[in-house]
Formats: structure tokens, C-alpha cells, sequence
């Protein structure tokens, strides 16, 4: 067993965990490792070859690719190690980490743990389609790596259920190359997806979005040959005399993303079933002192800037906690912890962070559960409002963020966030 | 003549429905503008529509089989299929850097493909593909 | 060589017990499959399970297979290394209008010679099983489970190592006897036997067919199940089923724990008209899961991670309130041609003792003289993640290709799925690896691993992508290349 002992072990190489390491690293820890268990580094970004990242930050236009190699450069300068082919087997309350990679089986003790383990897709099963089970099925995220990293073709005639933003891009990539795209299939009455998605991955293609309509039924023995589709009511249940068939060789799944969390709840985090991701406080602590959470594992972001900015905080967190908890040994401070509970109420399908232990200057990031016009954000404590803002419109499929700032009121015991109309 | 065309605005996540009228290559009308942005966005689109081309050249010899590559702007709507047909037949020799130009001039756009990736070459590598 | 003294029809875990049983002996054997790989048919799609004996009609050869199957088990789970746990079955009575049938269904097995039953109620019942919900419960101990895909794969391999030949993908088509001997017909050419055993599941009608007016028919009846994720792996501790409906013939939908962890609901039961419709509906996944949620409150949906379906071949109609026997016997107008046919539940543990059977039958025929080297033991399949780290650390010395992780659900290792894909029947598909060393069988259901798997397909073994599949012959998974190397 190799034995090793560092300031911040960062959990996932991708772009959370890589800009809460450089992060981290700025605010002065000394030994950061980041481990990935692929050969590569950037997680998801390099099979992302369509543009759109960065823009908040850097004003242009990156593709996944060029966001990672930025973020890896900048790691590797600032003297962050990326240990890559290298899984975490498992990790517990006292920060002892068990990986494993061709050199052998580490026990690694940290001062602290930043999570940035990403999110897996959900699956066939998550979303129940009966049918036949044969070949042709691929998650989204899976056929865009055949195709953009190992240059293979999943399909020729091919149907995308979900019109998320991932679905999207992969209808445009593959009609590039020369797949026949039979339509997207969405079952919600909206599309999922940015507007500039819709334009440009659709509409350009005349491409057929199915709105309120979703797939219920597979049929082939050995490679898939048809899909039928039926439109859905305002239950999202499929209405029977509405089923349309379908033929395709292909059927791409996109619906819907679970923030990977398996090594947390084996450790112990505790998990908030609204994001499916860790129970978090404004510095992105999960409820396991020196475990902090950032990126797709705390909750699913929809552009990599918000995901990049809040991982860094995550990692400065991390950082100050080494050096705290340093100089609390020697202080042997006993500070009671008041845990401020922060609740989603009337329209709000959570926000993060889910708790305050520190009084101040919060940003509070939540999602809405319908498209709205123009509403009022009220964040409220005993029914007294302490924040208010218009929003001008929201939708399910962005993250907004708001500021607020809590002065430091006794009387508060639980702090709710809801929507009103305007 | 004049033509009528639905365009959804992109530029922000509102996605303004305007219903436009050309008339000898111009907008005479453009109903449901409400910023500045998005006047500008409907004009381009209509008259001069341009998009960003994100796609793979084959690589030789590479640690990785294929090279994501960019526009190095966006490429007229019309020439993105022949840009397209040149790419595919284009094969690149590694290593390759991130930013390099692979095709000058795609098309007879005057726009460049680029690469979005670096990818070292396997033969130096002990001719060891990634086993990724 | 295409002359042999047995050819077997069928290389599900009926076919691959009997070849096995024969690699005893100095014979040439065969065995046709018309699947990518071993157990494409019901003997994947089944519970797992080592019946007691108990639900089987006295004196039927169902009860007889079976309760001789069941303790010829053990001892060829030791010899095989087959991963085998005897959990035992609690048989519940939901209500107390139901314990009567448990003690009628405690007599049945006692007559059946099924050993160690025991009523349970109360609080001995609460501290075996603390999270279902029921009044009573009929405790069958010499009840087990196993991976029958697993099961079956062993015995055909180490039917292989005895030099049992196995022809994948290879459909008989045609079936002549002439003088003494049967000439058979494939898809991958012509071969002459003295004996053909039909193992061909349900399929036997057919080939039954080809040489002679078989007297059954075959009712296809489907069943259904729904994987559990094995984080709910603790809600049981051993196999939970309802009263079976003794006119249905049927054991009813129940909860299997499987030998990795997860859990099995299921199966259904339908009758349908096509031999190979083995899809699954979402009435009865609906059904299942809420029968199995009355049985087990904690249950989740967001549990489930999988679903299939088999097909039993039942030979009595729907409409019967009696159920037909297994058929196993040779043809009384074509001998030599010994048939197996109806091995529906409880097939898995018939198995060892159908194979036995169908050998003394063969041995009316032919000498069959025993081998000098019989192999007859299988070295233990290693799994990385069920070993202590000591023995991980050496592995990895050893082989660095023990220290990637392909399969992040199952912790499942480069070094297992090189070995999964390099085994004696040649099989290289997708489900082939799955079922060896269970990459792609986790929560995310290959939503990592697949690319991986298909990586070292293609770099280590040489395979052409446009071969790969998923399962069955045609279940291509690939269209050919993004981008075309020259003069491709």
C-alpha cells in the first residue's frame, strides 16, 4: 500500500474539481492533488467539441476542449498534481481515502476533501420504457464520446428523447455527420434546452421537435427498428389513440442527469433529495466537517462559468479550513455552530446552499419548477421578508443566483425562499 | 417582393418571437424587437446567417484517433456543408496543437479550421494509443 | 470433424449440464447454439434460484429433478466454483385466512421430501425478516440461489476444457435420420450423429418437427422482473415469495436477493403468442413493483435500474388447471432422439439431475467409458473488489492492468474484462463481459464502462467495430467509422 498524506484531495478532474484545485493552491495549500480515473483530464469537457464555454469568464466562446486544456495548463503551473487512471474506492468521516491505480492500492490522508465527482446519466430504467431491449439504445452522453473521442458511429436514422441541451448538441453533431435525425422528442410542453440550442441544433436542420410527447414503446430483436412514440397530458401520462410509429435504428437518451454521490453516502454525507447532491453551507461544506462539494455532484449546472466560480469558492473554502482547523487545535476554540436552515418553498424546486453557519454576504442559487413570466423572488424568515427581487423570467432549465446578506438576528430560525406573482 | 420569416431571438433566455419582412435584401419590418441586441441578431440572421462549425478531422499516428476542431469565426449558413465535405477529407499528422490551423481558407470562406485540442503523437509515446 | 456419437441441440444450462455431464466420458460431443454465447434464452432470465422441491406436484418429475438437483448442488457449486448461497425462502401469508395454505404447502414439501420447513410468526419472525410485512410465514431453509447465467457459462466452459466442442451462432435447420444415424443441417454446415438431444428450449417444438409429428404443444408464457439497485440489498435476508396459486402453476411475483446484492422482483406471468416476444410492458412493471411494494414498504422506484423479461415453455394451455410434467425421455419413434422439453421452473435445479438422466439414457446406446482426465474442477473466478487489499496490492504488482478500474459501479477491473473476453466459447459481445465479470451490470448500466469495454475490444483484441455487439447475431452496435482512414 502507498501511504500519503495532503492538504487538498480533490475528488474528479474535471472542471469543478480542476478550479477548485488551482483554487485552493492560490489560497495557499501546499500539496493538491487532483484524482480522475480516466487517462485524461477535463472530465466531460473533451468530448464537448461544440462551443459555448467560458464566456461569462473570458468574454469568448470556448469549446470543451480549449476550457479544459486552459484549466489544465493553469493547474499544472500552479503546481497542482493530477493523478489520472486513478479510481477512489471510498473515503470516510476522517478523510482516509482508499484509491487504486496500475501502481497500486493508496491510503491517503487528507486535511480536507473537495467532492467534484460529477453526475451520471439517467437510463432507460430511470424513465421506465417498456419494450424490447435490443442494441441502439445509448445515453446521449455516451454516443457523443463514441463519436467525438473514438471515432465511432452509434447510428444512421436516428430519434433523441429529451430536448435538453445535451440532446440538442447531439442531434446537430450527428446530422453533421450524416445521420438522418427522425426528431427530438420532449415531454414536457417546452423545450428543455437553451433557445439558442433549439435555433441552431433543430431549426437549422428542420429538424422535428415533439413537444408533450414521449417514447412508450421499443421494438427490434437484435438492433432497434422502431420506437413509438404517444403524446402525454397535462399529467404526463401518455393518451392512448396517439401513438405514432416510429422507424429508426437509433434511439439516444437524454433525460435527465443524477449528480454522482455513491462515495458520499457511503461516507456518510448527508444527501438533500431535492438536488440528489450534498447538504452544503455557504462555503460549500457538506455536513462532514473539511468535506466540501462543488460542480455537477452538488447540483447539476447548466453553463461550466457559474460551475467554474463556485468551484473556486469551494476550494479557497478548503484551503481556509486547513489553516483554521490548524490553528483551532492550538486555540481549542469551542464555537457552537448556529445552523441556519434554508427552506424552498412556493415555486422553487431547491436552492443551494441548503444551510448557514456564518452570517454575511450569501449567494444563494436555487432553480424554479415552471417557466414563469415576471415573479417575485421573497427569501422570508417567520413570515417577515428579508429579500425581495423581480424576476423578469425564469425557467426550470436555468440556475438563477441571487445575493443576499444576513445580518447576524437571533430570533431567525429557518430562512424560506419562494416565488410570488407579480 | 417581400418575404416574411419567424425568427426566435437568441440572445437572451426570453427568446422574443419577431416576425420580420424583407424586401430587396433588407428588413423593412421587424415586429417584437424589444432591445437593442436582439435588432441586431435578427438582421444578421436573416440577411447573412452565420454559424460557428464545430467538428473532427481524422488523425495519423495520434495518442487520440480524432482532432475537435473549430471555424476560427462563424461560416456562412450556406457554405457549411461544403466546409464540411473538405474536413472530412482532410487528414492530420500528429502531434498537433491546440490552436493550430488545419485548413486555410475552408470552402473559399476565407476562414480558418482550427484545432481545439492538442494531440501528442503515439509513436513517441512508445506507440501507445490512450486506452482511454 | 463432423462425425460424432452426441450432438446436443441447445446451449442453455440444460444443454451445457449435459455436456458436461457427458466430457465425463470417452464420446465426441457437440453442441449447437443459435445464440452469440451460452444462456441467450430462458437460462439468463430466470430468478436465480435452487428450488427446494416444494412447490412441485407429488411425484412429478419436477419434483423428483428437483429435489435430486437441489443436493447434487453444493457439491458441484465446490467443484465448479459456482458462486452459491443457500439464504433459504420465507413463503409469507399476507393475512390470516392464508396460514392455512402454509400448512398445506408444508405438507406438500414434506411428501416431497423436502427437509428442515418451519412455521414462523411473531417476533421470531420479525427479527429474520424486520422489513416486510406479513402475519406468517413458512420458512424453507434448503432453498438457494445462484447466478444461473454464471451457471451456465461455467459448465460449458469447462465442458470446452474436456473437449466438448461448442459451435455459437449456429442454427440447426434441418434434422434427417437415416439408417442409424441423424444428419443434421446448420447455418455453419453439415454434421452426422448417432444421438441428438433437443435442449433446444423453446424451440423444441420445432425441432422436434423436423423428424417427426411432435404430440405437445409449447404456450410461451412470459415473466417480467425489475432489478433492484443493491443499496437497498439489506431489506431482506432471504428469498420472500407469496403463497404460489396452485391452479396457475404459477409461484407468483417474489423477491429474490441475488448472489451480488442487488434484488430481483418479479416474475410475471402472460401467456403470449410469439415464441420470441420477450419484451417487457409497463402494466405489468407497474404491477410488479406495487405487488412487490406491499410486500416490502421501504421500496423505492427510484431503485429500479434494470428490467427484463424470459419466456417459460409451458406445455398446458391457459385455460388447464392441471400442469403438465417435464417431457425427458427418448422418442418412442425416432430412438436415439432423446428430447427435453417443458423445463420451465424449477429448470436451474433440474439441471445436474436431467443431465444425470439423459447420460444413463445415452449409455443404453452407447458405452459411454469414463475418461482417465476428467477436469473436473474450475479455478475460482477472481473478483478485485471481493478481495482484501493485500491480495489487491499483489494483483497489481503482478499485472498493473488489475489497477484500472473499467466498470466504476461494480469496481470491475482491466485485467477482468481481458479475461472475460478471452474465454473458451470464443463469445465476444457485449453481455458476454457483462456475464462474466459483470462490467456494465451496475447502476448506470454502462453509461461508463460501454466505451471502455468496446475500447479494449478494439485494441486489444483486434475486434472490427462494425462486428461488435450488444447480445444476439444481429445486435450490431456500431455503423462504421466518423471519419474514414483513406480507402476506407
Amino acid at each position: 500500500m502507498i501511504e500519503k498524506t495532503v492538504d487538498i484531495a480533490v475528488i474528479g478532474g474535471g472542471p469543478a474539481g480542476l478550479a477548485s484545485a488551482i483554487s485552493a493552491k492560490e489560497s495557499g495549500a501546499k500539496e493538491v492533488i487532483v484524482f480522475d480515473r480516466n487517462s485524461w483530464s477535463g472530465g466531460i469537457l473533451p468530448q464537448c467539441i461544440h462551443d459555448g464555454f467560458g464566456v461569462e469568464e473570458t468574454g469568448l466562446l470556448m469549446t470543451g476542449p480549449e476550457y479544459a486544456e486552459k484549466y489544465i495548463k493553469m493547474a499544472k503551473k500552479i503546481g497542482v498534481k493530477l493523478l489520472n487512471e486513478t479510481l477512489i474506492i471510498s473515503f470516510n468521516k476522517k478523510r482516509e481515502i482508499k484509491a487504486l491505480n496500475k501502481k497500486g492500492i493508496y491510503k491517503i490522508k487528507a486535511k480536507a476533501i473537495v467532492l467534484a465527482m460529477g453526475c451520471r446519466e439517467k437510463t432507460r430504467w430511470n424513465v421506465m420504457i417498456p419494450g424490447d431491449r435490443p442494441s441502439g439504445i445509448y445515453t446521449a452522453g455516451v454516443a457523443q464520446a463514441l463519436i467525438n473521442l473514438y471515432n465511432i458511429l452509434p447510428g444512421r436514422n436516428v430519434l433523441i428523447l429529451g430536448s435538453g441541451d445535451v440532446g440538442l448538441i447531439m442531434a446537430r453533431r450527428l446530422k453533421l455527420e450524416g445521420a438522418n435525425i427522425l426528431g427530438v422528442v420532449e415531454i414536457l410542453p417546452y423545450p428543455s434546452g437553451l433557445p439558442r440550442n433549439v435555433v441552431q441544433c433543430l431549426d437549422d436542420y428542420e429538424i422535428p421537435l415533439f413537444l408533450k410527447h414521449t417514447v412508450t414503446s421499443i421494438v427490434g430483436k437484435g438492433r432497434l427498428k422502431q420506437v413509438t412514440i404517444s403524446q402525454v397530458n397535462d399529467n404526463l401520462v401518455p393518451i392512448s389513440g396517439t401513438e405514432k410509429k416510429i422507424e429508426c435504428d437509433t434511439l439516444l437518451l437524454s433525460v435527465g442527469l443524477n449528480p454522482e454521490n455513491e462515495l458520499s453516502k457511503v461516507a456518510g454525507i448527508k444527501i438533500d433529495n431535492r438536488t440528489n447532491g450534498p447538504i452544503v453551507n455557504q462555503d460549500f461544506e457538506t455536513t462532514i466537517s473539511g468535506i466540501f462539494a462543488c460542480g455537477n455532484c452538488l447540483q447539476v449546472y447548466d453553463n461550466v462559468d457559474l460551475l467554474s466560480m463556485d468551484a473556486k469558492k469551494a476550494g479557497k473554502s478548503a484551503a481556509k479550513f486547513i489553516f483554521s482547523h490548524k490553528n483551532r487545535k492550538k486555540i481549542q476554540l469551542k464555537k457552537k455552530q448556529t445552523i441556519l436552515h434554508i427552506i424552498p418553498r412556493n415555486g422553487i424546486s431547491y436552492v443551494i446552499p441548503q444551510r448557514i453557519s456564518k452570517f454575511g454576504d450569501i449567494q444563494l442559487t436555487f432553480r424554479v419548477k415552471k417557466p414563469r413570466g415576471l415573479s417575485n423572488l421573497c427569501v422570508s424568515s417567520n413570515d417577515k421578508t428579508i429579500f425581495e427581487k423581480e424576476l423578469l423570467c425564469s425557467n426550470p432549465a436555468n440556475i438563477n443566483k441571487v445575493n443576499i446578506s444576513i445580518s447576524k438576528v437571533t430570533s431567525i430560525k429557518q430562512l424560506e425562499v419562494k416565488l410570488n406573482d407579480r | 417582393m417581400i418575404v416574411e420569416k419567424r425568427i426566435t431571438c437568441i440572445i437572451c433566455p426570453i427568446g422574443c418571437e419577431i416576425l420580420v419582412k424583407i424586401e430587396d435584401g433588407k428588413c423593412s419590418s421587424m415586429e417584437g424587437i424589444k432591445c437593442k441586441k436582439g435588432e441586431e441578431y435578427v438582421i444578421n440572421e436573416v440577411l447573412n446567417p452565420k454559424r460557428m462549425l464545430t467538428t473532427s478531422v481524422l488523425v495519423e499516428n495520434g495518442i487520440w484517433p480524432l482532432l475537435s476542431v473549430k471555424s476560427s469565426e462563424p461560416i456562412p449558413k450556406e457554405k457549411l456543408f461544403d466546409a464540411l465535405k473538405e474536413i472530412k477529407n482532410t487528414t492530420i499528422k500528429a502531434p498537433v496543437n491546440s490552436g493550430q490551423i488545419i485548413i486555410k481558407n475552408v470552402a473559399e470562406t476565407g476562414i480558418c479550421i482550427i484545432a481545439t485540442k492538442s494531440v501528442k503523437d503515439s509513436t513517441k509515446n512508445n506507440g501507445k494509443t490512450i486506452l482511454v | 470433424m463432423f462425425n460424432f456419437h452426441v450432438a446436443i441441440i441447445g446451449g442453455g444450462v440444460i444443454g451445457s449440464a449435459i455436456a458436461r455431464e457427458l466430457s465425463k466420458y470417452k464420446i465426441n460431443v457437440i453442441v449447437f447454439e443459435m445464440g452469440s454465447d451460452v444462456a441467450s434464452g430462458a437460462s439468463k432470465a430466470n430468478s436465480g434460484v435452487v428450488h427446494s422441491g416444494i412447490n412441485s406436484a407429488e411425484f412429478s418429475l419436477k419434483a423428483r429433478f428437483c429435489v435430486e438437483g437441489n443436493k447434487m448442488f453444493q457439491h458441484l457449486a465446490d467443484e465448479l466454483n459456482l458462486p452459491l448461497k443457500w439464504i433459504g425462502k420465507l413463503v409469507i401469508a399476507k393475512n390470516d385466512e392464508e396460514i392455512n395454505k402454509l400448512e398445506r404447502l408444508k405438507n406438500v414439501g414434506l411428501k416431497n421430501g423436502v427437509t428442515g420447513l418451519k412455521l414462523v410468526r411473531g417476533t421470531e419472525l420479525k427479527k429474520q425478516e424486520p422489513h416486510i410485512s406479513c402475519v406468517s410465514g413458512l420458512w424453507v431453509p434448503t432453498a438457494g440461489i445462484t447466478l444461473p447465467y454464471q451457471f451456465t457459462i461455467i459448465l460449458a466452459e469447462n465442458s470446452i476444457e474436456n473437449d466438448i466442442k461448442f459451435l455459437l451462432e449456429t442454427k440447426v435447420k434441418g434434422l434427417k435420420k437415416i439408417n442409424d444415424h441423424f444428419q443434421i443441417e446448420t447455418n455453419k454446415g453439415n454434421f452426422q450423429s448417432d444421438i441428438v438431444i433437443n435442449a433446444a428450449g423453446l424451440n423444441c417444438r420445432e425441432i422436434v418437427s423436423m423428424i417427426e409429428e411432435p404430440d405437445f404443444n409449447v404456450y410461451p408464457c412470459r415473466g417480467e422482473y425489475l432489478v433492484i439497485d443493491k443499496n437497498y440489498s439489506s431489506l431482506i435476508n432471504s428469498m420472500i415469495y407469496p403463497i404460489p396459486v396452485e391452479e396457475h402453476g404459477f409461484l407468483g411475483i417474489h423477491i429474490t436477493p441475488t448472489i451480488e446484492g442487488n434484488l430481483l422482483l418479479g416474475p410475471s406471468a402472460e401467456y403470449i403468442n410469439n415464441l420470441n416476444d420477450k419484451k417487457t410492458t409497463k402494466e405489468k412493471m407497474n404491477i410488479i413493483f406495487s405487488e412487490a411494494k406491499e410486500i416490502i414498504p421501504f421500496l423505492s422506484k427510484k431503485a429500479i435500474i434494470n428490467a427484463y423479461a424470459g419466456i417459460r415453455c409451458k406445455l398446458s394451455p391457459p385455460e388447464s388447471n392441471k400442469q403438465a410434467d417435464y417431457i425427458v425421455e427418448e422418442s418412442k419413434k425416432t430412438p436415439g432422439f432423446i428430447n427435453l422439453v417443458g423445463i420451465e421452473s424449477p429448470g436451474l435445479t433440474a439441471a445436474p439431475a436431467i443431465a444425470i438422466e439423459v447420460s444413463n439414457i445415452v449409455s443404453k446406446s452407447i458405452e459411454l467409458k469414463q475418461k482417465n482426465k476428467f477436469k473436473y474442477k474450475c479455478n475460482k473466478r477472481i473478483r478485485f473488489s471481493e478481495m482484501p487489499t493485500k491480495e489487491q496490492s499483489a494483483l497489481i504488482k503482478k499485472d498493473n492492468r488489475w489497477g484500472r478500474i473499467v466498470c466504476r459501479c461494480e469496481n470491475v477491473t482491466e485485467a477482468e474484462v481481458i479475461k472475460a473476453l478471452s474465454n473458451p466459447l470464443e463469445a465476444q459481445t457485449l453481455s458476454s463481459v457483462k456475464y462474466r465479470c459483470r462490467a456494465g451490470m451496475g447502476r448506470c448500466q454502462g453509461g461508463f464502462c460501454t466505451q471502455h469495454i468496446v475500447r479494449i475490444m478494439e485494441k486489444n483484441f483486434n475486434l472490427d467495430i462494425k462486428n461488435m455487439k450488444l447480445k444476439s447475431p444481429d445486435s450490431k452496435l456500431f455503423y462504421g467509422r466518423v471519419r474514414g482512414k483513406k480507402g476506407d
